[in-house]
């Protein structure tokens, strides 16, 4: 990867091709530089003095208000060296070039220091989202000394993912509840769910302020019956339309995806979204280390942090890679069904072409791939 | 003044014709519904490079084909622990029915319909004990069991072969592992049982409180 394309700041810390005097250009990515480089003969003032010359250059003479609005640059920019400058001075730098803290350490501010300033998923080459991929693999085994397997495989060619639930096989079991948590390392603190499960009585339809989604007795339930929602990978989402930073988008296999990087937690998507298929991360989300689910996709499982949207990926990590999402194969009914569209000859058509298939609040026009039926 | 109107009449039909071209013309990747668009992006399908074959793992499958559909099943008869059973029932039915015999399958009572419709050998043939039969006497290998259970269950066995019934070993892509009725359905007692829920949120109650 060349410096001149990179959709992000860095800094470069130690590396060769940064040419601006400055900072350790010993060429070494992690680990203090060795022998006799002149960087190490400066005192700390002058190392950060040199660090911000290095990253915001002839700015340095302006003051913030100038920088940020008098400079031909879009705003992103803007506030991305502002933040940079401010950081440089708080100590990702001094932690990265100090000889004292260790080669980990180093190595560990470096990856957060391109993880803090790396750009949209959605907009990476393929090789600068496997290069993301990596470091947080790094990061992880840094932090942890496990090592975790994360893909940032993209959508298959002729691949349009669909989902069928059959309202007359589900038992109100949750197996599939259980199974999309683990599955998806979502937070045990706050019990988050993708998937709801909704009991409901026999002659009133489809009535979920009458459903309950928190059952506990045996199942099924005299005179009820059970359907379960979850994010319906509209065709046409709503949610990515209001996103304000890009954080959500449409995939070309149809999967809608979160960049929970890139999300701001704004929620704005979570109110758009007709079908309350999104969840928000209100607090840290806790996994116990045993239970983490290591094969992992950037788009999907992979661990989040506070203050992010998720929801329902139809298990990228697994779907991408052939396999049905957690919830269809832990289904000991076989209510769910899940398939490619466009395949004529795949299962999941089958259902639509000869079954009497229905969607939640068709007329909205949100087009989901997630049909209901019945035998 | 003719030629005017004539003129007029011209242009008013151009620019219905116009309105009517592009009204109805569409972007690209641009459908009326999802329908349309799996339709039409579906008529190209080439297969793709994803592949189930890993996932199905060593299971033990048999390829059958039913009407158009063609697909795997798991193989059974290695799965039964008893068979083949003329290993023990070496001699006729009615002289293993007697009391110098150990009694066998005691833990098996037949919980499917009712006793005008079914008893052991309305599928089990007392005759040919390593075989299943079908209601006119026809032999069925137990690797096909599910030909003994479409004798009544017609509209599942239907819905099963298409895939609506049922359920997918491996995953979703080709080649398609499905699972056979005795998979899922024990043939003696073949309902699902009620149960607790795997799961309760306390956090929702404390939510909702
Ligand atoms: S919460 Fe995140 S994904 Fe949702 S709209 Fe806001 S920034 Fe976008």
């Amino acid at each position: 990867m060349s410096n001149n394309n990179k959709k992000w700041f860095s800094l470069n810390l130690g590396k060769k091709e940064h040419v601006s005097s400055s900072s350790c250009s010993c060429g070494k990515t992690s680990g203090g530089c060795g022998g006799t480089s002149k960087a190490h003969d400066m005192t700390d003032d002058e190392f950060a003095e040199a660090a911000i010359k290095a990253s915001i250059g002839e700015e340095r003479t302006k003051d913030g208000f100038e920088q940020v609005f008098d400079v031909k640059m879009d705003r992103r920019t803007a506030f991305k060296k502002l933040t940079a400058s401010l950081l440089i001075g708080a100590g990702a730098v001094s932690t990265s070039c100090n000889v004292i803290s260790g080669d980990e350490s180093k190595e560990k501010a470096q990856i957060d220091w391109e993880e803090q300033f790396k750009g949209n998923y959605k907009l990476m080459t393929d090789e600068e989202r496997q290069a993301t991929v990596d470091r947080l693999v790094r990061s992880y085994q840094l932090r942890t000394g496990k090592t975790i397997n994360m893909s940032s495989k993209n959508a298959e060619e002729d691949v349009l993912f669909g989902y069928a639930f059959n309202i007359s096989k589900c038992q109100g079991y949750m197996d599939c509840v259980n199974a999309c948590v683990e599955e998806n390392n979502q937070d045990r603190n706050s019990e988050m769910q993708y998937i709801r499960i909704h009991e409901m009585k026999d002659g009133k339809g489809f009535n979920f302020n009458e459903a309950d989604d928190n059952y506990y007795h045996e199942v099924p339930a005299e005179g009820h019956f059970y359907m379960g929602t979850q994010c319906f990978h509209c065709d046409n989402p709503p949610c990515v339309e209001v996103c304000p930073v890009q954080a959500t988008w449409r995939e070309d296999d149809g999967l809608v995806v979160v960049d929970y990087d890139w999300c701001v937690g704004c929620r704005y998507c979570m109110a758009a979204c007709p079908y309350d298929g999104r969840r928000f991360n209100w607090s840290k989300p806790e996994v116990p280390e045993e239970a983490i689910n290591k094969n992992q996709h950037y788009l999907g499982n992979r661990m989040r942090k506070k203050g992010v949207m998720e929801k329902c990926t139809f298990c990228v990590q697994r779907s991408r890679a052939g396999k049905n999402p957690a919830c269809v194969e832990a289904c000991p009914t076989g209510a769910r069904i899940f398939g490619n569209l466009l395949d004529p000859n795949s299962t999941i058509r089958w259902v639509l072409e000869n079954k009497k298939v229905f969607r939640l609040k068709e007329d909205l026009g949100t087009e989901p791939k997630f049909w209901y039926f019945m035998d | 003044m003719k030629n005017n109107i004539n003129m007029m009449n011209k242009i008013v039909c151009f620019s219905f014709f116009l309105l009517i071209f592009f009204s109805c013309k569409h972007h690209e990747n641009e459908y009326h519904s999802i329908t349309d668009k799996i339709e039409a992006e579906s008529k190209n399908y080439q297969g793709t490079s994803i592949s189930s074959e890993a996932h199905i793992g060593d299971l033990k499958t048999i390829e059958i084909t039913e009407g158009e559909h063609t697909f795997l099943i798991p193989e059974r008869k290695s799965q039964i622990k008893s068979y083949a059973c003329t290993e023990c029932h070496t001699k006729p039915l009615a002289q293993m029915q007697s009391k110098d015999f150990k009694k066998a399958h005691w833990d098996i009572k037949l919980d499917h319909a009712n006793e005008n419709t079914m008893n052991c050998v309305t599928c089990h043939n007392p005759d040919n004990m390593d075989h299943l039969k079908s209601l006119t006497g026809n032999t069925i290998d137990f690797n096909h069991s599910y030909n003994l259970c479409n004798q009544c269950h017609t509209k599942q066995f239907e819905d099963w072969k298409g895939g609506a019934h049922g359920k997918r070993i491996g995953g979703w892509a080709p080649p398609r592992a499905s699972m056979t009725c005795v998979n899922c359905h024990n043939p003696h007692k073949p309902h699902f049982e009620s149960r607790w829920p795997a799961r309760f949120n306390t956090q929702k109650v404390k939510e909702r409180e």
